[in-house]
């Protein structure tokens, strides 16, 4: 009798073990994280392989040219998007950025978008009389841009009962902002087809 | 005479068993990283160079086969310590025509890489 309680006793308890949840994870099975490295080919659009790939591309291209000697200022202006398809052509300027950063070959003054917050700021801290002086950063100091660099993303786009074919061409130059030369430029193509 | 037979036999086993000698250090061999066996795909030599202070490489590939393959690959950036020194970097497709030699050139995205792992995958 003893021993048929006792192993009952043992059957809830594991029972009760096996019923806990001592995963980390909760919620839907039918949600999950993907990679986010991974090639994506879900519809021949613009995608994130493509996003990737193209910064991948033009940032090693340009960090590895040399013409960025001394880690020069330079000024990010907007990819000009003339696809038929909405872009977010700012997402590939800040990964260009970024990636450049990162590989210390490049310092970047504010860009377009920046710079309204920049001088905002500049405005504030010298005109409000909020600030302790000493604490002020003074304004005629901001470093110019010795280079802008500037791009475009454009498509062509032809389908038939079979196919659709999307080829993606995106052009980057880096122009000396004295000169006006363009010192450094490169593309990146890439072709999709979706076979209907 | 039945014991040198036995004994023979035993050598052959332990031959056909043993694995093949890992690839040299620094060898083209040694910087690829297949997941899985590679479909029709064979991976040749490798120049490695150090050109404006970033590592470049371009690597030889051969698709041994009659029809269009496709290959996944990505590079992954090393440093001194034998690890890497920057993010992982997304995986690219590469097409291959049917016995299409070709070449792949990347270049390393910070000075800092002394060193590289191919990973390819086919699909």
């Amino acid at each position: 009798m003893p021993f048929i309680r006792l192993s009952l006793v043992a059957a809830v308890a594991l029972l009760a073990t096996g019923c806990a949840n001592n995963s980390p994870a909760l919620g839907s099975k039918n949600i999950s994280y993907g990679d986010t490295k991974a090639v994506e080919t879900v519809t021949n659009e613009f995608g994130s392989t493509d996003l990737q790939m193209i910064a991948e591309s033009m940032t090693r291209s340009l960090a590895q040219s040399g013409t960025l000697q001394g880690r020069p200022v330079v000024q990010v202006y907007d990819v000009k998007n003339k696809t038929s398809e909405y872009i977010d052509t700012r997402e590939i300027t800040t990964s260009i950025k970024t990636q450049l950063m990162k590989s210390g070959t490049a310092r970047f003054a504010s860009d377009n978008t920046d710079m309204q917050s920049q001088v905002d700021q500049l405005k504030l801290q010298n005109q409000s009389g909020l600030y302790k002086q000493s604490t002020v950063s003074k304004t005629g100091n901001m470093v110019a841009a010795k280079y802008r660099l500037e791009g475009s993303i454009s498509s062509i786009v032809k389908r038939s009962s079979d196919y659709k074919d999307v080829f993606y061409k995106f052009s980057l130059q880096l122009i000396d902002v004295e000169s006006g030369l363009a010192e450094w430029m490169d593309e990146k193509e890439i072709r999709k087809t979706t076979e209907r | 005479m039945l014991r040198k037979l036995f004994g023979l036999m035993a050598l052959a086993l332990l031959a056909g068993c043993a694995t093949p000698p890992p690839p040299a250090p620094d060898s083209a061999a040694s910087k690829v990283v297949a997941m899985g066996s590679l479909k029709n795909i064979e991976i040749g030599p490798m120049r490695v160079a150090r050109e404006n202070g970033f590592m470049t490489v371009n690597v030889s590939l051969n698709n041994t086969s009659r029809y269009n393959k496709t290959l996944y690959y990505r590079f992954a950036w090393l440093g001194n310590d034998g690890f890497p020194v920057a993010e992982p970097e997304a995986w690219k497709s590469l097409t291959l025509y049917g016995a299409q030699s070709s070449f792949l050139p990347a270049i390393a995205p910070v000075p800092k890489a002394t060193d590289l792992r191919l990973e390819v995958k086919t699909p």
